[in-house]
């Protein structure tokens, strides 16, 4: 059994028994003078008519094997094309080449063309980086006009095999369609070996068999497509146009190409164009209107502001009104949190303070002696609220009064976040003064200490055999819970984010100043995957069913696969995100330091509503009840009721 | 959490102790297992009596697998594999290449396993085919060995190292441009899969494919990069369809096509006691996933299950190049 294996856009495969010599004359009339290139079917030759002997006529002559052994179905087959050529012959329209002649001898039939002097557009694509936009416009407009002539004959003729390298742009500048379908009659269609590379630009329902008129229109838009951005369809994943939006590929094109270009290439054949003349009347509003090709690239800009206007006139038109609203006297920089009744936050005001979760009515404050960075946590068990202050200790109050348990002092600020470890009755927090704290809950009793370097802010996540904790020196540590290091690794900049462990799956997600998120393995620290933002990543991920969730300083908020690092979505924001995530049905709570709170469909990636504060939102939401808790650098402390 | 997967495990080989003992002493009778490149004529016929549901005489003198104690404590602690390959029935050449490396060890520092294996499936003229899918097995081995494993025993794991799918998948890029440059008429597949401890790493161009199998089945964790499997994925084609379209053997990803290569990556933490099988498409498209499942579950030595499969594909006509490598999960 032979093993031929076709590779797309690497060359022809002419195969080697089917060259006819030059000097070799046909029917006593075409002179072969060379090959002009090897078609998926067969081989084109020039040749020269001896019909003409004063001047050097000079035609295409295009052989296919009849490759049919059987004597019927070979008879049959060459009936098709006899049939075909004639159709050919007939047709009158100046993108399509003349049909002169077509014969048969010995195994080989054999259609005689006018000759075009000219280079096919695959070629030209390759020898060229780049083609004016206007030229593009016109071959596409001529295009459209003859494919549609073709579907408008009393008998609709569908190309079928619209693509590049079927199209030539002839020494005038002007296209001529080259390949007519007429050989795959010699085709059977079965590939029998495994190869690589597909057609590319083939609309999907014709891999059922499903050819029409519509077929044609998606061709025309993934020639046009691949044209535009240069990325060849067949080294793509099939029907993967709407991956590789054109303009990030070609800037200049303007936006109602594209859309042309995206109409034509819609996968269901009822939302594409039901017509060439439709799509040459869309691309003829683009001809000679360079102004308003800038102009409408404005417009579109224009729009998208005007959109955004019309969300903030939606947000202060009150879809989204905090339920209460409670002003600290400085600006809130940690993550409220609640317990029972009571919601509790602190802030730079050096106070933590504790509200009514239902009306944000004060009922205690805590006064330190420096702002509060550091989230307060409830210990449940011993009734405890535990912070770190700037004033270098950390306290743990009874959360019902705000009176003093007990408090322990560090060497320099504490802004991290602390963990409770309640199987083992422990507290665990960061210190500036470089080390990781580990306290008896119940009273504040030492129990060890680690040294990380620098700064201390990432808050630890305790597991029933590790805390991890990242550290401003960039290495992310694993230690027991006696305090001893199991495994380290180390990221090129400060880590501040906090992991985010999926105790099922037993990895861990956390962000770096490198721009970098981390995926290591929770127990031996080996790094599964690294993904880039293009900013420090300080936010904390999030994880839920298979995807993660962080904010970048670059303003966008990923869900990304969290065993693939792919993306899923990403939604766009005008400043830095600092803030961490929450996923709470369905939906991804977050504040931007554009002043937003952000409330963003978990699955679709849209935005569902948003909420404008009067500061940077730097900390992370919390949900308590109805209610979703968040403080901005406003001072002010916002409960936005959960809606929908 | 670590607990109670811990906890849960040890449940579980409790309970595979008893369970696991039957289809042993089912393997202890039926025939012994015949190499994976026993001759032609033969091997269905030996096939279609070792699959078979009823139990073939003990033949004196045949191989006989460990007494089932040993076989369970062993497996119980380290990760074993078993790993066969054949030219099937139609093709004069095997264009399919295979790498399997593991690492146990036992020290003070409980370093964990790690494995590594490699399949490609080549394909090409003349021998380029073969050529190809040896080249990508051997350069990914070298690669990975060297910025993933080597490390691993060199360094105490806290330098900047590269994370180990990022590692991986320039493995991979690695070997498709090799292939553009010594091979240029030759292409391949491959789908690489590291095994560090309970986690498993995987690199995956074309449709080899990797089957994560528990006792509730088997789950397809790689994808194919086949136009058919697009089509099925927009909805296009049904599964039973794609088995009989004229273009079934089209991939659109594969190493040697282009010098931009993307690979896909993924990391699955591997439950106790589970399977996972590396196979090229002449063993999945020969075998149903449910005789791949009652097969992979029935032979506690990996090794016997892979020669069972690749037998069975051959009796079902062995139409391609059969690969089969299959890794046996310790229970904790």
């Amino acid at each position: 059994m032979p093993e031929t294996t076709q590779f797309a856009g690497m060359g022809s495969d002419a195969s080697s028994d089917s060259s006819l010599q030059a000097n070799t004359v046909l029917q006593r009339r075409y002179k072969i003078l060379g090959v002009l290139g090897g078609g998926g079917m067969g081989t084109v030759y020039q040749a020269r008519d001896l019909n003409f002997p004063d001047v050097r006529k000079l035609v295409a002559v295009k052989e296919m094997l009849n490759p049919t052994t059987d004597p019927a179905l070979h008879s049959s087959t060459l009936k098709t094309f006899q049939r075909e050529a004639n159709i050919l012959a007939t047709l009158n329209h100046p993108a399509i080449p003349k049909i002169f002649d077509f014969f048969d001898q010995n195994d080989r039939v054999y259609l005689v063309m006018e000759y075009i002097n000219g280079s096919d557009l695959e070629t030209l694509l390759s020898k060229t980086k780049e083609l004016p936009i206007e030229k593009i416009i016109e071959w596409s407009i001529d295009l459209c006009d003859v494919v549609e002539y073709l579907h408008t004959q009393q008998k609709p003729i569908v190309f079928r095999d619209m693509k590049p390298s079927n199209i030539m742009i002839d020494s005038f500048g002007k296209i001529r369609l080259i390949d007519f379908g007429i050989a795959k009659i010699f085709d059977s269609g079965v590939k029998k070996h495994t190869m690589i590379g597909t057609e590319g630009y083939c609309a999907p329902e014709q891999y059922k068999g499903d050819v029409t008129t519509l077929s044609d229109v998606y061709s025309l838009g993934a020639t046009l497509h691949h044209v535009l951005t240069r990325k060849d369809p067949r080294l793509e994943p099939p029907f993967s146009f709407s991956e590789r939006p054109i303009q990030d590929f070609n800037p200049q094109a303007p936006d109602r190409l594209v859309s042309v270009v995206e109409k034509a290439l819609e996968f269901e054949p009822a939302k594409r164009y039901q017509t060439c003349a439709e799509m040459k009347g869309d691309l003829e509003k683009l001809r000679y209107q360079p102004q308003n090709i800038v102009q409408s690239a404005n417009n579109a800009k224009a729009g998208l502001a005007a959109g955004t206007d019309f969300f903030e006139d939606m947000g202060n038109a009150g879809s989204v009104e905090p339920k209460w609203k409670f002003p600290t006297e400085d600006e809130i920089r940690c993550t409220p949190t609640s317990y029972k009744e009571l919601a509790f936050v602190g802030s730079y005001d050096t106070n933590v303070w504790a509200v009514k979760l239902e009306t944000g009515e004060f009922v205690w404050k805590y006064a330190t002696h420096g702002g509060i960075a550091s989230s307060p946590i409830i210990d449940e068990g011993n009734k405890l609220i535990m912070f770190g202050s700037e004033d270098n200790s950390f306290y743990a109050l009874d959360y019902r009064n705000g009176r003093i348990s007990w408090s322990y002092s560090t060497q320099d600020k504490v802004r991290g976040t602390p963990r409770m470890a309640p199987d083992v009755d422990a507290v665990f927090f960061g210190s500036d003064d470089g080390h990781l704290y580990a306290l008896g809950a119940p009273n504040g009793r030492f129990l060890w200490k680690y040294q990380l370097g620098e700064a201390v802010r990432s808050r630890p996540f305790v597991t029933n055999e590790v805390v991890i904790v990242g550290s401003d020196s960039g290495e992310i540590f694993g230690l027991g819970l006696d305090g001893k290091r199991k495994w380290s690794y180390r990221t090129r900049r400060a880590v501040t984010s906090s992991p985010c462990v999926d105790m099922t799956e037993g990895m861990c997600y956390i962000g770096s100043g490198d721009n970098f998120v981390y995926a290591l393995d929770a127990t031996s620290g080996y790094s599964s995957w690294r993904f880039r933002t293009q900013g420090p990543v300080i936010s904390t991920p999030a994880v839920q069913d298979d995807l993660l969730y962080f904010g970048s300083a670059d303003g966008i908020l990923y869900a990304i696969n969290a065993q693939t690092a792919r993306e899923k979505w990403k939604f766009q924001t005008e400043k830095p995100i600092i803030s961490s995530p929450i996923v709470h049905n369905g939906g991804v709570y977050f504040g931007g330091t554009d002043e937003y709170f952000y409330c963003i469909d978990a699955v679709s990636g849209k935005e569902r509503w948003k909420f404008k504060a009067n500061g940077a939102i730097t900390s992370t939401a919390s949900v308590a009840n109805d209610v979703i808790l968040f403080g901005s650098l406003d001072k002010t402390l916002y409960a936005l009721p959960l809606v929908g | 959490m670590d607990l109670f997967r811990r906890l849960f495990s040890q449940t579980n080989t409790k309970e595979d102790g008893i369970s696991v003992e039957t289809p042993i002493q089912k393997d202890n009778v039926t025939a012994p297992m015949e190499s994976p490149t026993a001759p032609l004529m033969e091997a269905p016929a030996i096939a279609t009596a070792s699959v078979s549901e009823s139990p073939a005489p003990i033949p004196d003198g045949a191989t006989r697998p460990l007494p089932p104690e040993t076989v369970i404590s062993s497996s119980n602690e380290h990760l074993t594999f078993g790993q066969a390959t054949d030219v099937g029935m139609v093709r004069t050449n095997n264009q399919d290449a295979m790498l399997s490396f593991l690492s146990t060890s036992r020290s003070s520092d409980q370093r964990p396993d790690f494995g590594l294996f490699i399949v490609a499936d080549g394909m090409g003229g003349h021998h380029d085919g073969e050529k190809a899918s040896a080249l990508t097995a051997h350069i990914v081995a070298s690669y990975i060995t060297n910025n993933v494993y080597l490390p691993m025993l060199d360094n105490d794991n806290d330098s900047d190292r590269v994370p180990i799918t990022e590692a991986m998948i320039a493995a991979v890029q690695k070997a498709n441009g090799d292939i553009i440059v010594k091979v240029p008429d030759g292409g391949t597949t491959c789908t690489a899969v590291a095994v560090v401890g309970d986690l498993a790493y995987v690199a995956h161009v074309g449709d080899t494919r990797v089957y994560l199998i528990t006792k509730d089945g088997a789950e397809q964790i790689t994808r194919d990069h086949s136009l058919v499997q697009r089509l099925i994925e927009l909805g296009q084609l049904t599964p039973d369809e794609a088995a009989v379209h004229p273009q079934k053997n089209v991939l659109y990803r594969a190493l040697g096509q282009s010098e931009n290569l993307e690979v896909d990556a993924l990391t699955r933490r591997l439950p106790p006691n589970s399977k996972v099988m590396i196979c090229s498409d002449g063993l999945w498209n020969m075998i149903s996933e449910s005789e791949i499942i009652d097969i992979t579950l029935k032979h506690s030595n990996p090794q016997e299950a892979c020669d069972k499969l690749v037998a069975l594909a051959n009796t079902h006509g062995g139409m391609d190049n059969i690969t089969a490598v299959l890794l046996q999960i310790p229970s904790n």
